[in-house]
């Protein structure tokens, strides 16, 4: 689904991300985790074109991302906060998405509907712009506009922080379903070594742009994680 | 502790983002703000003379009082609109083991800083030193002086609890509006014990002192009103306003454009940085007074009206266009990962100028008061702005990168957002160009030749507005990472 080759990117001089090889199949829960400036964010950003790969390309589906924008009706995601509009109410931010993914309202209001649990009771009719709601619960907006309108692939960097427990828990099984039911192909960034493994078949490590280990998740995983980042 | 302060201001101040800016916006913004203060000392120096010419039998003092306070309701207004609050920064130092007083008193100090007090400042020093130099009584003038300056630190003071407080807001609104009306409708005219009780300040100088106790009076309550607010969730918090949730699934007839529209509407009626801009544009409407009262300009150089008309109806296209992508800024990153042709994007900022432009045309209907003429040229340079200057606005914004805080008011001066050498340069075929359509064939042939071009080249304009909008297109897509990098970046 998704090919890397030669990725690399470079800020006055510096390298940050050098990827030489990596292959996503369709349908694969994939965690990339590393320290802070590990390149993570930097690689979800090339994933979406959002920066210019000093050498190399990705291409998802066979699209080059940085030539064609064929790649967009099949891609969401969820970097951060410059990804919500601050000023509409949950509701709208859902249906403007969903118009722009070829959704029709009953769509996307079928489609929320299965996430009340995971809203728990505050986002929805609460007569708040998206800016006046706390960072959790723009986090869980956010996620499920990434939902709307079938993608084939979602990104979502860091989805698990600043969420609370019960919405923690929640969204692992939503992601799960994603990638096992649906046929999604989910990436996913974090920090949180216990829940990469709980969600993820796959776990590349990443290092000063570099990958360093390239996991299938098992029983061993966890440990083995825990062990390269305390050493 | 003050030095601390001091320190911290100093460093907003000089790493300030206007101060990062190339020499050459230093320099503009410096020439701007000496033309602005040499424009109110001039006025306030020859305010006098005007006055002592036009009403030969009033003494100008007494003009000047009776109308006063107009003056100061504008002032009101202007601040109200326009000043921004200086609250946001208290935050850090609530942690700190500072003394809430001395952060307070810091505070509302730091206000009197404000660019709106020095307008009064450099409008009224000028005419009361005028007033000394023609043997005006010294006590009465300087007292009367200090009293004008405890009423604008008033309005400093009184903007402040009305941006903070529903009620002050209301009470203060109702007041104004009722004021306005009654003289409307010549029930009641404020100017009249208004003019008595300025020209009392000025003939009994020891009243001096009532302005100096407001003054302390509204100091002394905006003080209590942060210290009993000193919490995040008190007078520092930002207001959370209730949704108001406007159905406009109308607009769909617009077809693929309708979503972005739809939001348009949303991000310009919620939020207060283009709420300014709509206002500005509104007053933009007036600029043809400055040209159609002259009979110069219609008698020998009709070609500047065309000049004018372009300002009459664009104030919305001219402002809110040359920061297209950057009403957007905030969430550009979404824009650009989201299924969106860069197409539709552009399409419907156009959609809204040639709205906007419309509008501005029909509210304009009143110029007809100087004759059909007027009407025309107002009617030529519509088309203008519709069919060339959109294109030209928007293809200028296209190269200006820097973010705009949607709900943030601008600051008067330190925002030079859109403030660019490149920006400049576009600015420029916007003023020209209808110059030069109209005076051409203004020149060889005669007035209406000059009307019918103007008017044929929005004309032309509309008919190449795909092949305009392609290479709009094409010039942000180039831009595009660009673009993102500038708007992600921290303010």
């Amino acid at each position: 689904m998704i090919s890397t080759s030669n990725l690399s990117k470079a800020y006055n001089g510096v390298t940050v991300l050098n990827i030489e090889n990596l292959d996503i199949p369709k349908g694969q829960s994939f965690g990339l985790v590393g320290n802070n400036g590990a390149g993570k964010t930097t690689y979800f950003s090339l994933l979406l074109d959002l920066i210019q790969p000093t050498t190399g390309h990705i291409k998802s589906k066979n699209i080059l991302v940085n030539e064609s924008e064929d790649w967009k009706p099949f891609t969401s995601s969820f970097i951060d906060e410059s990804f919500l509009i601050g000023y509409l109410t949950a509701e709208e931010y859902f249906y403007f998405i969903g118009e722009l993914r070829g959704q029709n309202k009953g769509d996307v209001d079928a489609l929320v509907a299965q996430f009340e649990d995971f809203f728990h009771d505050e986002i929805l009719a609460k007569k708040k712009y998206l800016r006046d709601l706390s960072k959790g619960n723009q986090k869980k907006a956010g996620i499920v506009a990434a939902l709307i309108g079938n993608p084939e692939v979602i990104i979502l960097d860091e989805p698990f922080a600043n969420l609370d427990p019960t919405t923690q828990i929640r969204l692992k099984q939503i992601i799960k379903d994603l990638a096992q039911k649906q046929g999604v192909t989910v990436l996913v960034s974090s920090h949180d070594l216990l829940h990469v493994t709980d969600v993820c078949e796959r776990i590349v490590v990443l290092e000063k742009g570099e990958i360093v280990k390239d996991l299938a998740t098992s029983e061993a995983t966890l440990k083995e994680l825990e062990q390269h980042f305390a050493g | 502790m003050i030095k601390h302060f001091l320190n911290l201001e100093w460093k907003q101040f000089r790493r300030a983002s206007y101060f990062q800016k190339g020499i050459a916006i230093k320099i503009l913004l410096f020439l701007a703000v000496l033309y602005f203060g040499g424009i109110a000392i001039f006025m306030g120096g020859i305010l006098f003379f005007g006055l002592e010419k036009t009403f030969p039998d009033i003494d100008p003092i007494v003009m000047v009082n009776n109308y006063l306070i107009y003056w100061i309701l504008f002032e009101l207004m202007i601040r109200y609109f326009m000043q921004q609050l200086p609250v946001m920064n208290i935050k850090p130092l609530m942690i700190i083991p500072i003394k809430r007083n001395s952060v307070i008193h810091y505070l509302l100090g730091k206000t009197i800083l404000s660019f709106f007090n020095f307008i009064s400042v450099l409008l009224f020093i000028p005419f009361s030193v005028v007033l000394l130099v023609k043997g005006y009584p010294v006590v009465n003038v300087i007292l009367w002086f200090f009293a004008l300056m405890c009423i604008t630190m008033s309005i400093n003071f009184l903007n402040f609890l009305i941006n903070k407080s529903n009620t002050v807001f209301y009470v203060i609104a109702t007041a104004v509006i009722a004021i306005v009306t009654l003289r409307y409708f010549n029930i009641f005219d404020i100017t009249e014990p208004a003019g008595k009780i300025f020209n009392g300040l000025y003939n009994h100088p020891y009243l001096a002192i009532i302005p100096l106790l407001i003054m302390l009076g509204l100091y002394k309550a905006n003080f209590n009103f942060i210290r009993k607010g000193f919490y995040l969730d008190g007078a520092i918090s930002k207001k959370i306003k209730e949704v108001n949730a406007t159905d406009l699934s109308w607009m769909d007839r617009f077809g693929s454009v309708a979503p972005f529209l739809k939001n348009d509407i949303k991000m310009i009626t919620r939020n207060a940085r283009p709420k300014q801009v709509v206002m500005m544009s509104f007053f933009f409407l007036f600029y043809g007074l400055f040209f159609f009262t002259q009979k110069i300009y219609i008698e020998e150089m009709p070609y500047l009206l065309g000049f004018a008309s372009i300002f009459i109806t664009g104030g919305f296209l001219l402002s809110f266009g040359q920061l297209v992508p950057s009403w957007d800024s905030e969430y550009y990153k979404l824009l650009m990962s989201q299924n969106i042709p860069y197409r539709q994007y552009l399409e419907s900022k156009w959609y809204l100028m040639v709205f906007a432009v419309i509008v501005a045309f029909i509210l304009s209907t009143p110029y007809l008061y100087f004759g059909v003429d007027i009407y025309l040229i107002i009617a030529a340079g519509a088309l203008f702005n519709i069919g060339l200057n959109t294109f030209i606005t928007l293809f200028g914004g296209a190269l200006n990168r820097v973010p705009i805080e949607l709900d943030t008011k601008a600051k008067a001066f330190s925002n030079t957002n859109g403030f660019n050498p490149t920006q400049l340069l576009i600015a420029l075929p916007k003023m020209v160009l209808p110059i030069i359509i109209f005076f051409i064939p203004y020149h060889f042939f005669n007035f209406n030749a000059g009307l019918i071009a103007l008017a044929l080249s929005g004309v032309i304009g509309m008919v190449f507005k795909n092949f305009f909008l392609n290479k709009i297109e094409q010039v942000y897509q180039k831009g595009k990472y660009k673009t993102i990098a500038a708007f992600s970046e921290k303010k």
